[in-house]
């Protein structure tokens, strides 16, 4: 894949990582009878969807990688509009927390309500946020670096209770550390150059190319009609996302359908340890302990 | 044995075999166009190109881009050989996959793409092209040539069943070489030179032969195209099954291409056996399968001419039982099918055995004009299985049973298949009876003089064997689902035996197959 195209994805994941953060949170606060953060997380998120609008041309369900690149290049302004969001972000996160964390009611029904041990948080194969918040410091971004993110400088935010209260702050800080990133990745994207592998054999050629070559008609026809023909074999490839480790199996048989593939959803795992987090409690603390788990149905069973 | 290295694989071969041949016997694919096992060598396409990596290394000047001194420089490369007429010697290692021969391959269908038309879309070779495949297994680079590309006749009418498209002919020369010494007919030729040319027919003639279809069938692009398929269906909805075609008594093997989903043939291809045809079919051959979508009797029925009604299944056994009881057994008459299966067959003579009838008949279609190349001169596929059936009992023919009808010899009739009589008036003799048994796959002239005429499944629909006029016995798969309430003759057999209180001996296939071959035994 070309370099410019691994910091796009960069900058688009972190984004969505962005607003995926904002949402969790803000609908925290939220079921907790804090509708004003709510709205005003929101309204950050808009101006982050309106980027991925301009990018992708839908504000959540993108569809927008392929194979061996993206769907469309970078348009003219992605950097300006880019950089003009960045500062926004901080702020609002900033004035959300204010009128959060020094919050009595907001703090009596976060902080030591749905603690999720470290142990359990590991037997039960949580990561992401939720793993986090217990101690454990595992990040797919650092732990097995992809795409450039070794180039980046950033850190890694850690709880030590696995409370609610824990994994609403790592999620800010996350926020945080995500800007950070897509500041770096801003400064270090090439600002020309392939956004695609450069192979009809993976990539659909032109649409214009499609009508009027045969070269192109056929590497499209092949594509469309007998998929792209994968090597034999298996293989796991995991990424770091907004829930935590996004992975997918993939076995293929040589041919252009997969033979099986298998997706590791994060909040599927996260989920499954809620029960440890609820039990002993409250029913009134099932609503902020199961917003912080921040499960996502169709991520979840898809 | 003598034998050669091909990719690090030693295959032995016959002295005088190319390396295209004996690659293709051990199963290994040496991508090429214009090679056929069963045409002669033309090595035009140049596809085939592999390099010889023993002995004296011939080698081709060449100029090659000096990206240091930015011009071009002599180098020189090796000459690459083609496989199909290269001959195969001791000791000789070849190879068709190092990175000369893999830049020979992209460059070979780079040029045979280079005026292609961008016909994908409406052409009917996709899926099954070798232009397709070969692209993205060899080339996949776009194109690099601005102009226009070159344009020649498109849709060419050559002949009743082919259309020809000039712009899509890579000219490679298989049908005319098909047509030269399988069709023993020159009736295809090139025309023009380099770019310009295009298969041409002879002067005044069109493409009329036996065999025209086969062409269709060598051409590995679009540019010979059936007009009996044309347009009807995209290749990758079609499955294929295994089955021997009904023509004739040569009994080619064929694969089926029907579509699942609506049940529905669309073609037949010839399947390759070395024994019996080859790699070819005739178009009469090749159109057979048309007959398992027309005409069919699908549903019993009683009565004849205006009084025929519909029945159940059931009651048109009890009615055809009790018409078979009516008849005294000395002057019934059971006519066994040269169209239908040795199975099918075998189970109505049992029947004919049990019942104690000893009049048998062989009901088939009338001897037509075969040839030297396939077609054989008796018309039905299984006159020789339906003789075997009944080993050793004479079959008298229709002509017989008519004259036996006519003199009062014969009372009641229980007849095998729909190829007794081309016309319904040969069988006038039959009306004056009142106990005609039709099983019949199709509505014919049999079943319409029929009482009762009862379905059965046709060809495709049920497994069996034909035994063709060299005595192989080939056996068919079935490829379509029965319709529904129509049963394989065999097992309606059974079941008519049944009513008329006889066991057949048998519960299924098997069971059937089982008594044939005891019975070829006590023949010995």
């Amino acid at each position: 894949m070309p370099e410019r195209c691994q910091y796009y994805r960069v900058i688009l994941g972190e984004l969505a990582r962005i607003a995926d953060h904002f949402t969790s949170n803000g609908a925290s606060a939220m079921e907790l009878g804090a509708f004003t953060p709510f709205l005003w997380l929101l309204k950050v998120r808009d101006w982050v969807w309106d980027i991925l609008e301009r990018e992708t041309g839908a504000r959540m369900t993108h569809s927008f990688g392929r194979i061996g690149g993206m769907a469309a290049p970078p348009t003219l302004n992605f950097k300006d509009d880019v950089r003009r969001v960045l500062p926004e972000v901080h702020k609002v996160v900033k004035e959300a927390e204010i009128m959060l964390i020094r919050n009595r009611i907001f703090l009596d029904r976060m902080q030591g309500v749905g603690v999720l041990t470290k142990e359990h948080a590991l037997s039960y194969g949580c990561t992401g946020p939720m793993a986090r918040s217990t101690g454990i410091p595992y990040d797919v971004r650092k732990d097995h670096p992809y795409l450039v993110y070794d180039r980046f400088d950033f850190d890694v935010p850690v709880g030590e209770d696995g409370d609610n209260w824990d994994r609403f702050m790592v999620r800010f800080e996350e926020i945080r550390q995500s800007v950070r990133i897509i500041e770096q990745a801003i400064e270090q994207m090439p600002d020309d150059g392939p956004i695609n592998v450069d192979d009809p054999r993976i990539m659909l050629p032109e649409k214009d190319a499609v009508y009027t070559t045969i070269e192109a008609t056929i590497a499209h026809f092949k594509l469309v009609m007998e998929g792209l023909r994968v090597p034999k074999g298996e293989v796991y490839s995991f990424i770091e996302g907004g829930n935590g480790e996004l992975g997918f199996h993939i076995v293929s048989d040589g041919s252009g359908t997969p033979y099986r593939v298998r997706v590791r959803p994060p909040c599927w795992y996260n989920l499954a340890a809620a029960h440890e987090m609820l039990i002993g409690g409250m029913i009134a603390d099932i609503i902020p302990t199961f917003g912080s788990v921040n499960m996502i149905g169709g991520e979840c069973d898809r | 044995m003598p034998k050669f290295t091909l990719n690090g694989k030693e295959i032995a071969f016959e002295p005088g075999e190319t390396v295209m041949q004996a690659a293709w016997r051990e199963g290994i694919e040496i991508p090429h166009y214009c090679w056929h096992p069963g045409l002669s060598v033309a090595a035009n396409c140049r596809m085939c190109l592999v390099q010889v990596e023993s002995g004296r290394q011939m080698a081709m000047p060449q100029l090659v881009f000096d990206e240091g001194k930015g011009e071009y420089v002599p180098a020189t490369k090796p000459k690459l050989q083609p496989a199909c007429q290269l001959a195969a010697a001791d000791g000789m290692v070849v190879s068709s996959t190092n990175e000369q021969v893999k830049r020979a391959h992209a460059a070979v269908q780079e040029f045979l793409l280079l005026n292609h038309p961008v016909d994908c879309p409406i052409c009917d070779q996709a899926g099954e092209c070798k232009l397709q495949d070969y692209y993205y297994e060899h080339q996949g680079t776009l194109k690099r040539k601005l102009t226009e590309p070159v344009h020649k006749p498109k849709g060419v009418r050559f002949g009743p069943t082919i259309i020809y498209d000039a712009e899509r002919c890579i000219m490679c020369t298989r049908c005319i070489r098909f047509c030269d010494e399988v069709a023993k007919d020159h009736v295809l030729d090139m025309r023009e030179r380099g770019n310009k040319n295009e298969i041409v027919l002879a002067p005044g003639r069109k493409l009329d032969h036996e065999y025209t279809l086969m062409t269709e069938h060598v051409c590995p692009v679009g540019a010979l195209t059936s007009r009996d398929f044309r347009f009807k269906a995209r290749v990758w909805f079609l499955k294929s099954g295994q089955s021997i075609c009904t023509g004739c008594a040569t009994g080619c093997n064929t694969h089926v291409d029907y579509d699942p989903r609506y049940g529905k043939v669309y073609r037949l291809r010839p399947r390759d056996n070395a024994d019996v045809n080859q790699f070819w079919m005739c178009d009469d051959g090749m159109m057979t399968y048309t007959r398992q979508h027309t005409n069919r009797l699908l549903t019993p029925t009683a009565g004849r001419g205006d009084e025929r009604t519909p029945v159940g299944e059931d009651e048109a056994l009890d009615l055809a039982a009790d018409k078979l009881r009516s008849v005294d057994v000395s002057k019934l008459a059971v006519v066994l099918s040269a169209q239908h299966s040795t199975e099918d067959n075998l189970a109505l003579g049992k029947l004919a055995a049990a019942l104690g009838a000893d009049r048998l008949y062989l009901a088939a279609l009338g001897d037509w004009e075969g040839d030297e190349i396939l077609r054989s001169d008796d018309q039905n596929p299984n006159r020789a299985g339906a003789t075997r059936a009944v080993s050793g009992a004479g079959l008298k023919s229709v002509e017989d049973l008519l004259a036996d009808v006519q003199s009062g010899a014969v009372e009641g009739v229980l007849a095998l298949g729909w190829a007794t009589a081309e016309k319904l008036e040969e069988l006038r003799p039959l009306t004056a009876l009142d106990a005609v048994v039709s099983l019949s796959s199709h509505v014919a002239a049999l079943p319409a003089v029929a009482c009762v005429a009862i379905p059965v499944a046709d060809t495709f629909e049920v497994g069996g064997s034909f035994v063709n006029e060299k005595g192989i016995a080939q056996a068919f798969e079935s490829v379509l689902p029965l319709p529904a309430g129509v049963e394989p003759a065999w097992k309606t057999i059974a079941a008519l035996a049944r009513k008329l209180g006889k066991d057949l001996g048998f519960e299924d296939l098997r069971g059937l197959r089982q008594g044939l071959l005891d019975a070829a035994e006590a023949a010995q």
